[in-house]
């Protein structure tokens, strides 16, 4: 227990493409399962723990793969590296350590793959005898089952032998999340110890792998992957900016322009049978569900989530268009602004074109149509002490002293409390009216927007001040 | 009313133009009693002063709103001989004077709240200038209030620890014509709010930040102001090298720069600051990182520099011949407690910069008659020589001073080897009006009766414990200076009444210190009362003839008395009692004074009106009743509470004879 909580405190503190990477990787892992009880299967993946627990193994690894003495006593496969470029880039932008060494790392990083790829082997061997002994007894099943594991084991352990000497350099990057136990319910049965800094990382990890398996939706539909991931990846370290201009200028006509459908985009499935319709979350459930559509679903290549490597036909970038007319990332606007992916296309249309059905129970004033906006404002409800005179609360004061410097005749609102208080002396008994008095002078917008109880539960907040 | 109808007389003065009375007021400036004796003249005199007086300083409260009814022309409201202005006073001063009040300074006062000073921002709209300094509870609610002078120029917030970033974000959206704020030892206040200020108020020339927790972050946009002239940051610990290295702005309108304290600052952050303000006229660092050879080189490029202050700084010889070796023409030279001061590098400095005004070398304890000799013979036209505790100079350098230096306005020896001789020579110097000679203790009658028939501006003379000094040496000052203005002759123990009786003749005397001059009775002391009416601070400590004969004129004639030593004096309760009757009494020190009372001493406070501080023996505390000090404390009244053993004014002059061969 104790390794892995080494392990995915590490995964936690950073989230990068290998995530995706990963996933992908297991959900083209995903076939070997296939001739099992389905059941079993199904629940599988249902099971969000199985997933992270996988997930974690490989940016750890990726950590920890510093120390120079590593690098003699792995073996190199130089054709590996190259197929890595990628992954490679990730990390040098990633690893914030001044001691890191690219090339042990890359070395580590080839033979974990070749690991990989070893066991993606087996399990396709098993696959392919699978498919000549469909329902045979639960013994074999276990047998395979165990023949796996045992390799998985022996790739972690080779990681966290690797990653061992490390370990107190990264307690730095742990300490960084806090922790926030309300997240850990959605780790159904993994057990978390207390007090370890998680709810941030967590919260990414959870939201990456939600995201790995919306976006491998329009891969399937398209049939290429490669720049699709890596716009993920970028997507994935934007988190929910999907309005924010990073300045990406691509030529008109450089990029394919797709539009869903408003019913699309509301739907709570994302991946849908091209066949019967029918709606799945992830797109590893629709594979599944397109077996019984008939056998050309069963193999295992369509069966296996589409891998960047596997395709070879020159791919156009996927831009996304929103079915709202008039709107700037419609495809008709004169200043059309694409959006990157279809996560980007969900929450913009629900932002922007729909109700925010969402209040926070907190303050019952804040309203969002993203769930996940809801969350994150849940996080930082009533920290929100920076006020202006505008109404506009901020939860960090340079944030609040941007804006001021920003707009003309806003100014910095003092809290309700301190001007009743704030008296230079032990006189005054005129102080409460004059304080009323003020604030009907001052012209401070005490709006709708920002009742009383937030101010009140503002400077108690404040406190030291 | 009757009799002056039925006399029918024409008053002669009432015939007199406004215009003219205006102008005899002008030249009334000297003492604040002649403009009231003017006004009780007659009614037309009254009504035309009142017009006259822009400027107002009250001393109490309680009489403001009829004094500013009176007074309807005042622009100028200094309140810092008000201890206490509560809310309603400032509803008052903003009711009354709400069309002209420019400037109002509560510095020194307590009590009001940020509803007072919003009713005074809201309603007095041409406030130009506020000082709010000392209001260390005042908050951010304060601060806001403040934001509402719209047309303020200048605030001085030093001390007001409790405003924060949010505060001066009021204060830099709400006043956007600031030319001035300070902000010293606002500690609440950061880059953000420091930051905000520099982006609203464009119109700043004056910025105080010395002692702010602001770091490099705020620097860019303060260097963007455009009429930046003064940049205060002393003390700022935050600011260090890496952020001046990266400052890009050129900082044309910057003449004054003051980094001292900035322990985080070596030559690599002046360098790049320095090549980033060219127009800098006067530098200040101060308790900074010594002064080598690479400080001294970056500061080269400041071509307009005028003034260098170096004071408590490590100073190197390369440093300072490379002072030395710059092409600028310094007028100003502060190396006062600078360590590694050598003759060489003194004089290397003095011979190149040959137009210095103002050279301070306090506390250099390594210099002797070779730098005093080049000083004076190339810098002749100084007029400012601070040079206190130079020990190695010889008492034959002194001469020198006076032949050569005759512009020499400002003279500190104190603690030196200056004999009769040293100054015969310096009473040439027919300008000086400050001459410190505390502790030197080989000079005499004789040569003070010089300075005396010479000097005739002198205004300040020190003579603290030059034992040499008798009543002959004073008389030939007090005939000689009348226009003295402060006097110390402590320790003199050979001093009698005659002296005082001498200096009383000196009228514009403020500041007495006699203390320790055993002599001394109540007759002269009442001859000083009675000739200097100007008489601001006097220190009778340790005069044990002085009883309280000597107080009830000194009550009678010296209205203007704001601080008094009493302490080891004979005074009673009568003579505390009478001093009461002084209404701008405010600071007393009472400590081992036999004759006091409890009752007394109590009955004095609370009779003293305008008290704001007392120093009284521990053992009052415990009789004078709590109620009382309560009462006195919420006046405004300090309590400083000692428990110091009797000393003997002696034992300090033994010791000295004992270190001092």
């Amino acid at each position: 227990m104790d390794l892995k909580e080494g392990l995915r405190a590490e995964t936690w503190a950073k989230s990068s493409l290998a995530e995706n990477e990963m996933s992908k990787r297991i959900s083209s892992n995903n076939p070997c399962f296939t001739d099992f009880n389905s059941q079993q299967y199904q629940q599988k993946w249902e099971d969000p723990s199985i997933l992270d627990y996988d997930i974690r193994i490989n940016p750890a690894f990726q950590e920890f793969n510093q120390p120079p003495q590593n690098q003699s006593s792995l073996p190199c496969d130089p054709t590996n590296q190259i197929k890595n470029p990628f992954q490679m880039n990730e990390n040098l932008q990633t690893n914030k350590m001044q001691d890191w060494d690219p090339k042990a790392m890359l070395n580590n990083l080839s033979f974990l793959e070749q690991k990989i790829h070893e066991l993606q082997d087996l399990v396709h061997l098993i696959v392919g005898r699978r498919s000549q002994i469909l329902g045979r007894p639960d013994e074999l099943v276990a047998q395979q089952q165990q023949l796996i594991t045992a390799d998985l084991t022996s790739i972690i352990v080779q990681l966290i032998s690797t990653a061992g000497s490390l370990l107190p350099s990264m307690k730095h990057t742990l300490s960084a999340a806090t922790p926030s136990m309300g997240q850990l319910g959605q780790f159904g049965g993994v057990p978390f110890p207390p007090g370890a800094g998680l709810s941030d990382s967590i919260q990414v990890q959870n939201s990456c792998a939600k995201k790995v398996s919306n976006q491998s939706n329009p891969i399937d539909l398209v049939g290429n992957s490669g720049t699709q991931q890596n716009h993920a990846v970028e997507e994935h370290d934007l988190k929910d900016e999907d309005d924010a201009d990073d300045g990406e200028q691509l030529p008109p006509g450089s990029y394919e322009i797709l539009q869903l459908e408003k019913e699309e985009i509301l739907a709570p499935h994302t991946h849908f049978c091209t066949i019967c319709g029918k709606g799945f979350k992830r797109d590893a459930n629709l594979r599944m569900h397109m077996r019984g559509h008939g056998d050309e679903y069963k193999t295992p290549a369509a069966l296996a989530k589409p891998h960047k490597e596997s395709s070879s036909e020159p791919m156009l970038i996927k831009r996304y268009s929103c079915p709202y007319a008039g709107c700037k990332r419609n495809k008709d606007h004169k200043k059309f602004q694409p959006l990157k992916t279809i996560l980007c296309v969900k929450n913009h249309y629900k932002r922007t074109h729909c109700d925010k059905s969402y209040v926070c129970s907190r303050c019952n004033t804040k309203k969002f149509s993203v769930i996940a906006d809801l969350k994150t404002h849940e996080k930082h409800c009533g920290k929100d002490k920076w006020l202006c005179s505008c109404g506009t609360t901020f939860s960090r004061k340079d944030k609040l002293f941007g804006h001021i410097a920003l707009f003309q005749g806003h100014t910095p609102a003092i809290p309700l409390d301190e001007t009743i208080k704030g008296l230079a002396g032990p006189s005054d008994r005129r102080e409460g009216n004059e304080a009323t008095s003020k604030i009907g002078s001052t012209n401070f917008n005490f709006g709708s927007s920002v009742p009383n109880g937030t101010g009140v539960s503002d400077m108690d907040a404040k406190g030291e001040s | 009313m009757k009799k002056q109808r039925c006399s029918e007389k024409i008053n002669l003065f009432d015939l007199l133009s406004e215009e003219i009375v205006f102008i005899i007021l002008d030249c009334l400036n000297t003492n604040p009693f002649d403009k009231k004796s003017f006004s009780l003249v007659c009614k037309s005199f009254y009504i035309t002063e009142s017009k006259h007086r822009k400027k107002l300083k009250p001393l109490r409260q309680e009489h403001l709103p009829a004094v500013l009814i009176r007074y309807s022309n005042t622009t100028h409201l200094d309140l810092s001989l008000c201890p206490r202005i509560n809310d309603h006073s400032l509803f008052a001063i903003s009711k009354i004077t709400s069309f002209t009040l420019q400037s109002i300074d509560l510095s020194r006062s307590w009590g009001f709240s940020s509803s007072g000073l919003l009713s005074l921002t809201l309603s007095c709209k041409n406030l130009k200038e506020i000082d709010i300094s000392n209001a260390v509870s005042l908050k951010d609610a304060g601060a806001a209030a403040l934001a509402e002078a719209k047309n303020l120029e200048k605030l001085w917030m030093g001390r007001c620890k409790m405003v924060t970033d949010m505060g001066v974000g009021c204060i830099a959206v709400g006043c956007k014509n600031l030319k001035l704020i300070s902000l010293k030892w606002c500690l609440g206040v950061g880059d953000l709010g420091v930051g905000l200020i520099a982006v609203k108020c464009k119109e700043i020339r004056s910025l105080d930040l010395s002692y702010l927790p602001i770091t490099n972050k705020c620097l860019p946009s303060i260097l963007k102001l455009q009429h930046l002239e003064d940049l205060i940051l002393e003390g700022c610990f935050g600011i260090d090298d890496c952020s001046l290295a990266a400052l890009k702005h050129r900082c044309k309108s910057l003449k004054v720069l003051d980094m001292s304290s900035c322990q985080n600052i070596s030559h690599l952050g002046l360098s790049s600051l320095t090549s980033s303000i060219g127009g800098l006229q006067q530098l200040t660092l101060a308790h900074g990182s010594p002064v080598t050879l690479s400080i001294a080189n970056g500061l080269k490029k400041l071509s307009m520099l005028q003034s260098i202050k170096l004071d408590g700084s490590v100073v190197t010889r390369a440093g300072l011949k490379a002072i030395g070796d710059w092409c600028v023409s310094l007028k100003e030279l502060s190396l006062s407690k600078c360590d590694g001061v050598t003759d060489e590098g003194l004089s290397y400095v003095a011979t190149k910069h040959r137009d210095l005004r103002k050279l301070d070398i306090t506390c250099c304890r390594k210099i002797s008659d070779v730098s005093i000799t080049h000083v004076t013979s190339s810098c002749t036209g100084l007029t400012s020589l601070r040079m206190e505790s130079c020990t190695l100079v010889p008492r034959e350098a002194f001469v020198l001073i006076g032949q050569r230096c005759r512009f020499l306005e400002e003279l500190d020896l104190t603690d030196n080897e200056i004999d009769d001789e040293g100054l015969k020579s310096i009473s040439r110097c027919s300008k000086l009006s400050v001459l410190k000679l505390g502790i030197c203790l080989n000079i005499t009658d004789g040569g003070l009766a010089h300075v005396g028939m010479c000097c005739s501006k002198l205004k300040e003379l020190d003579l603290y414990r030059c034992v040499g000094i008798m009543d002959s040496g004073i008389l030939t000052i007090a005939c000689g200076c009348p226009d003295l203005e402060m006097i110390n002759i402590a320790y003199l123990k050979d001093i009698t009444d005659s002296s005082l009786l001498s200096l009383s003749k000196c009228s514009r005397l403020n500041t007495f210190e006699s203390r320790g001059c055993p002599l001394i009775t109540s007759l002269g002391l009442a001859a000083i009362a009675v000739g200097c009416k100007q008489l601001i601070k006097l220190d009778i400590k340790w005069c044990h003839n002085i009883n309280d004969v000597g107080m009830l004129p000194l009550a009678h004639f010296s209205q203007n008395l704001r601080q008094i030593n009493l302490s080891y004096t004979s005074v009673t309760d009568v003579g505390l009692l009478s001093l009461a009757s002084i209404s701008c009494l405010q600071n007393m020190t009472i400590l081992h004074v036999k004759g006091l009372s409890p009752n007394g001493l109590a009955a004095a406070l609370l009779a003293c009106g305008g008290i704001t501080k007392v120093k009284l023996q521990a053992a009052f505390k415990q009789l004078l009743p709590q109620p009382l000090i309560d009462h006195l404390q919420a006046r405004g009244c300090v309590f400083q509470w000692r428990n110091k053993a009797e000393l003997d004014p002696k034992s300090w002059k033994l010791l000295l004879e004992d270190t001092v061969p």
